[in-house]
């Protein structure tokens, strides 16, 4: 089954997202409050998928992208961000970070978790 | 003796002295003759009647010179004293031997007088003069010249006096060219040494008005330079913005001192000079590059304060011509922008913290509204159901209009990319309409839409039209009553493409239609009638199309209803 890790500062938004994830029928192993817990998370679990909130105290979605993209070992991470920017600035910055889907909030838990299987689908 | 006579004739005939001065050489020598005649034994005085009498016509002549020197006007009536001079000295030589006189040299003396006035008439006036004086003994004796010698005497001394009288003729009128000469040059000379002094006033107060408009500029730098960057002019401005006296820097910093050198080698290498001996100092080049090419060019640049710290200016750089039209140095004018670009990045900030804050909250409401809504283990009931749509529409609108808020901040900030491609007007405005057909429906107006026979495609960005058509569409079936009609209808011309909005609602006073486009602006008959809204649509709307180079236009009439013409270049 494919593994995921999940980080957003945002509980509400954390629950939700862990909400479309079991409903996509992955397994979450963890779900992260703030980027550095996220790192850990991450170094320890090397998920399948990690979905990332762009903007969160210690490392940035972003950040983690970088550093996640920078390591060999997270080679067969897929990473998706999510951002309740809207411009295409922030769309093109993740991007150049190495984030493999962008999808943007507010996001209806049912598409979301539809999105996460077909991404989930796409890696088997 | 030609310095007494020079000058002699300069008084008499130029300087215009008094007939009285005039007169005294005549009367003095008249007095020095009756004195020798009256004193000396061999002058023998033959007839004391005609030296009483000659006496007389002199004191009588003085009397008359002092007469006109008094009166001070200007008259010729005063030759009268020469003329009556001559008489007495005729006298004078009669009383004292006529034609063998001592005396007759005296009669010189009126003649110069009269030789002496302007015209040659005068001339013959003195050697008539002089006749008629010599010729008067013969008259009084009533005998005619008794030899040759005499007859002579009477001919020969008045062509002698005639020539004397001519010289001095000459020389007076000589005398008097050069003077007027001398007077019209002294007259120019004055003139010219009154324009230069108007000139100098006038120069004077231009320095004033130029050095009070120079220390009044202390908002912004004006710097000049040589040709090669060599500060000679240093404003008051440039002392605030840059920390550095004039004293500091004038003839002693070059303009590239108060550059970042990184910014000026990223310039130089983006002018793409050629590597080496070329360009001596890139730094310099690079910055007057567009002003050395006859271009002004203003670009922000960072300055470096006397203190290290830095300052963000906007610069105009502009040639200093020299007479002959050759570049002799550069002007730099800047104004600082450090403020601007710090409020444009709190502006930018605060856009990108309120995206953020305000959608984050909405996504979880949103979230979990549909979580209950569609939650099949515990079905809501109907009643329930309609709550939550309530909600949920509600969510909505206000995540629409963050999103309105943020459009608006990105375009008065100038970030308004568009994503330009072939856009089915046609397609937008079938979408538009599908969207406004809820809304439409719950207020009971009846939506028209009427679309050419053949597809319009033009270049532009069919999301962002896309919005400015619901924006225009549903502005009007909410400004419509019960019944009302709304008509969206498209055409073209050769040059633009027409959506046209059209509805039979509350209409916009004719007042109020110039203000239409203003942020949060709402119509006073939109707010009599609680129309829901902020007054953000038309606001946008107008943004993007004035973003597609298009124009947005209105007819409105009170009660009647309400047109907006977009155009959009096709």
């Amino acid at each position: 089954m494919t593994t995921v890790v999940i980080a957003d500062d945002d509980p509400d938004i954390r629950m939700l997202v862990a909400i479309a994830v079991k409903r996509a029928g992955l397994e979450l192993l963890h779900s992260a409050a703030d980027g550095i817990e996220a790192w850990t998370a991450l170094s320890e679990h090397r998920p399948d998928l990690a979905v990332l909130d762009v903007s969160m105290p210690g490392h940035s979605g972003l950040d983690l992208c970088r550093k996640l993209r920078a390591d060999a070992a997270f080679g067969s991470t897929t990473i998706v961000l999510l951002t309740a920017g809207v411009d295409q600035q922030s769309h093109e910055a993740g991007t150049v970070a190495g984030a493999d889907y962008f999808l943007s909030k507010p996001f209806s838990p049912k598409e979301l978790g539809d999105r996460l299987a077909q991404i989930a689908g796409a890696r088997a | 003796m030609s310095t007494f006579w020079s000058t002699f004739y300069r008084r008499i005939s130029v300087d215009n002295p008094s007939p009285l001065l005039k007169q005294m050489p005549t009367t003095i020598g008249f007095g020095v003759a009756v004195a020798l005649a009256l004193t000396i034994s061999s002058i023998v005085v033959a007839q004391p009647v005609s030296l009483a009498g000659g006496s007389t016509v002199i004191v009588l002549a003085t009397g008359l010179a002092f007469y006109f020197t008094k009166d001070g006007r200007e008259t010729r009536w005063d030759l009268a004293v020469p003329i009556l001079s001559l008489l007495g000295i005729a006298l004078l030589r009669h009383a004292t031997g006529g034609t063998t006189s001592l005396f007759s040299g005296l009669i010189i003396l009126p003649v110069v007088w009269i030789a002496a006035e302007d015209g040659r008439r005068w001339i013959i006036v003195s050697v008539a003069g002089t006749s008629a004086a010599l010729m008067l003994s013969h008259v009084l004796d009533w005998r005619l010249p008794q030899n040759e010698g005499e007859w002579l005497r009477g001919l020969f001394t008045p062509f002698v006096f005639g020539i004397a009288a001519a010289v001095i003729n000459e020389l007076s009128r000589q005398a008097r060219v050069r003077a007027e000469t001398n007077a019209a040059l002294a007259q120019e000379l004055e003139g010219l040494l009154e324009d230069a002094r108007a000139n100098e006033v006038r120069l004077k107060s231009q320095d004033r008005l130029m050095r009070s408009i120079w220390d009044a500029v202390t908002e912004q730098s004006v710097i000049g330079t040589d040709v090669t960057g060599l500060i000679d002019v240093w404003n008051p401005g440039a002392a605030v913005m840059l920390g550095s006296t004039e004293h500091e820097t004038q003839y002693k910093r070059y303009i590239t001192d108060f550059h970042l050198d990184e910014e000026l080698e990223n310039r130089a290498r983006e002018l793409d000079y050629p590597a080496g001996a070329t360009v001596l100092n890139p730094g310099f080049s690079a910055l007057v590059e567009a002003a050395r090419l006859g271009r002004a060019e203003i670009r922000e640049w960072t300055l470096v304060r006397h203190d290290g710290s830095q300052v963000s200016a906007s610069i105009a750089v502009t040639p200093r011509l020299g007479d002959d039209g050759s570049t002799t140095g550069y002007l730099f004018v800047g104004t600082d922008v450090t403020q601007a670009l710090e409020v444009s990045r709190l502006k930018d900030e605060f856009v990108g913290l309120i995206s953020h804050e305000l959608r984050t909250p909405l996504s979880s409401i949103l979230g979990y509204l549909e979580l209950m809504r569609d939650d099949e283990e515990s079905p809501l009931s109907v009643e329930q159901l309609q709550y939550l749509g309530v909600a949920e529409r509600n969510a909505h609108r206000l995540l629409r209009l963050v999103g309105d808020l943020l459009f608006t901040a990105q375009v008065t900030s100038g970030k308004f990319p568009l994503d330009l491609g072939p856009a089915n007007l046609g397609e937008i405005l079938g979408a538009s309409i599908d969207t406004a057909r809820p809304g439409a429906e719950a207020g009971e107006v009846e939506l028209v839409l009427e679309l050419p026979e053949q597809p319009l495609v033009i270049r532009a960005d069919s999301l962002r039209v896309g919005q400015a058509c619901d924006n225009l569409i549903s502005n009007a079936i909410k400004f419509t009553p019960r019944g009302g009609t709304v008509t969206v209808s498209l055409s073209s011309t050769a040059d633009d493409a027409l959506v046209t909005v059209r509805d039979t609602g509350l209409g916009i006073p004719a007042a109020e239609l110039d203000q239409l486009y203003a942020r949060f602006f709402r119509a006073s008959t939109a707010t009599r009638n609680a129309v829901p809204g902020v007054g953000l649509g038309l606001t946008i709307t107008k943004a993007i199309v004035t973003a597609h180079e298009g124009e947005l236009d209105v007819e409105s009439e009170e009660g009647v209803g309400t047109a907006f013409i977009m155009s959009l270049p096709r």
